[in-house]
């Protein structure tokens, strides 16, 4: 569906400030990264270290203050149908059923109603929701709103997506099943992901790119390139994935952090 | 289906306790048990009154002398025709007020150069009473229907407004990052993201649009009316017909009421999406 020679994204010495109340504040340390085309990169840092702020621009909700983001060599100048995002919140819209949701994102591709119904309900399927389609996000559990989000933005064939903390409001069991099918779904449509969590495991379990960000005013601290296959657990991926855990929760504690040399 | 969602439906575990269904079904019972022991406790209060006969009855009517009332007003054929006419007085006060309410507010929600022109000129007049009006109404529009319909849309006009431009200012910043990220147009956005997600808002200002309609009808019939509920009151007092003046005031109640839980049950369906 997407060309794997697309959602090269690359982040130039990107920082963010904002007007606070007393004065301007950094949320965003001169940063650069590269998103290679169809890769998988967890973003993980403390809370408030600007991960979001990131995000955030990579989305085009927030201009950068210098340096610039890169969409397959396009500027970044708003939010586009190239850039989809998953949000914590889920993000769903509660006059719409889950039907309807999926539908408000192929609006752009002209189809014709039948067209649009069919693909719709394809994109729910594929998420395990075919039978839920007629139902509104407030009938639905945490889970399933989540699901209804990530085949709404699948559904349009984004080229980049975004996911800030997407599974942060649920449960354990629950977002282990939202792994497996995150993995399948991206396998198949291969978007360039990346996805802000602060749950170590999540991040090792699904990225194969971790970044590691330092307390506020954020910038990137690690990169580890994780190449074992999938699907992953701690049992069976080797003791390397333990290892650079262990050095993850060490380098994400308060106390390294301040030591980590600039 | 590879995938399951683990977690039982949202209330499916209460739902299935035993009796669940049976406290429902009495809270119901509650719920209507409510208004008809006040009314009938209020009712034979005012009966134990008039049947003591230690008020006047032209000061204080007795419950059948004010039924007694309403038949007479019925079998004369006024209570029918000032019926309609202040109900649909109200009615297109109401129209007008509210869709003049609402598509302003849809501006001034989300055009910042018509906020700024026009919301501190607004906000000044909301403290200004419907019955202050009167006088201008009278000058401008004359003591026709005109003058009845500019005053009871004045007053919905800024409570309708008012809602409507807070519900389209608190639009939630995820739905509209949502709608950009999925490649909505613009006039998408606004029609079927901010429209809805401020629809509470604009239906709340329409519910109390609808109660202001109803206490503002009455000082619109102080523009020298004919005939109306406001009207046949004034008349009243002229004869110091006291059983008719309860009658109507008691009508103009149940009739408010009426219509106020109306516009709340359509409008829980139409924002079905909102809990409260």
């Amino acid at each position: 569906m997407t060309d794997h020679a697309q959602g090269h994204v690359r982040v130039e010495d990107v920082s963010i400030r904002f007007d606070g109340k007393s004065g301007p504040v950094t949320a965003l340390a001169p940063t650069s990264v590269e998103l290679k085309p169809g890769t998988f990169t967890a973003l993980i840092g403390p809370s408030g270290c600007g991960k979001s702020t990131l995000m955030n621009a990579i989305g085009g909700f927030v201009a950068p203050s210098s340096g610039r983001i890169t969409l397959d060599g396009q500027p970044i100048e708003g939010p586009s149908d190239k850039v989809g995002v998953i949000f914590q919140q889920y993000g769903l819209f509660p006059w719409f059923t889950a039907l309807g949701n999926v539908r408000f994102g192929l609006k752009r591709l002209g189809l014709s109603r039948r067209e649009e119904i069919e693909r719709a309900r394809e994109a729910l399927d594929e998420v395990g929701l075919g039978a839920h389609a007629g139902k509104f996000p407030q009938q639905l559990s945490g889970g399933m709103k989540q699901r209804v989000a990530i085949a709404r933005t699948f559904a349009f064939g984004p080229k980049v997506l975004l996911m800030d903390e997407p599974f942060g409001a649920l449960d354990a069991q629950t977002r282990l099943v939202m792994h497996e099918l995150l993995l399948k779904v991206w396998q198949k449509h291969r978007a360039t992901v990346l996805f802000v969590t602060h749950d170590v495991d999540e991040a090792l379990l699904l990225a194969d790119d971790l970044r590691v960000m330092s307390q506020a005013p954020g910038r990137l601290l690690r990169h580890y390139q994780l190449e074992q296959a999938r699907p992953r657990s701690f049992s069976r991926s080797g003791s390397d994935l333990l290892d650079i855990r262990d050095e993850v929760i060490g380098l994400l504690h308060p106390r390294s952090m301040l030591a980590e040399p600039a | 289906m590879a995938v399951t969602d683990l977690r039982p439906p949202p209330g499916g575990l209460r739902a299935r306790l035993p009796g669940a269904a049976g406290l429902r079904r009495a809270a119901g019972r509650a719920l209507l048990a409510g208004p008809v022991i006040s009314f009938a406790f209020v009712l034979g209060l005012w009966a134990a009154v008039g049947a003591a006969g230690i008020v006047p009855e032209t000061i204080f009517p007795a419950p059948w002398s004010v039924w007694a009332a309403t038949a007479e007003m019925w079998s004369m054929g006024t209570l029918q025709k000032d019926l309609s006419v202040s109900l649909s007085r109200a009615a297109v006060g109401f129209a007008i007020g509210a869709s003049l309410g609402v598509s302003l507010g849809l501006l001034t929600g989300r055009v910042p150069v018509i906020r700024m022109l026009l919301n501190p000129f607004l906000t000044v007049l909301r403290p200004i009473p419907a019955i202050a009006l009167v006088p201008v109404a009278i000058v401008w529009f004359g003591i026709g229907e005109g003058s009845k319909y500019f005053v009871i849309s004045y007053t919905v006009f800024l409570t309708v407004w008012f809602n409507t431009h807070h519900g389209m200012e608190y639009v939630p910043e995820t739905y509209l990052r949502a709608s950009r990220s999925l490649g909505a147009s613009k006039l998408r956005e606004f029609l079927t993201v901010i429209v809805p997600a401020a629809a509470p808002y604009i239906f709340a200002g329409l519910r109390l649009g609808v109660a202001l309609a109803f206490l503002s009808l009455v000082a619109a019939e102080l523009s020298g009316a004919s005939s109306g509920i406001g009207y046949r009151l004034q008349e009243a007092r002229q004869y110091i017909r006291t059983d008719r003046m309860f009658s109507l005031l008691i009508i103009l109640g149940l009739l408010g009421a009426a219509v106020d839980l109306a516009v709340h049950r359509i409008g829980k369906r139409l924002v079905h999406w909102e809990q409260s």
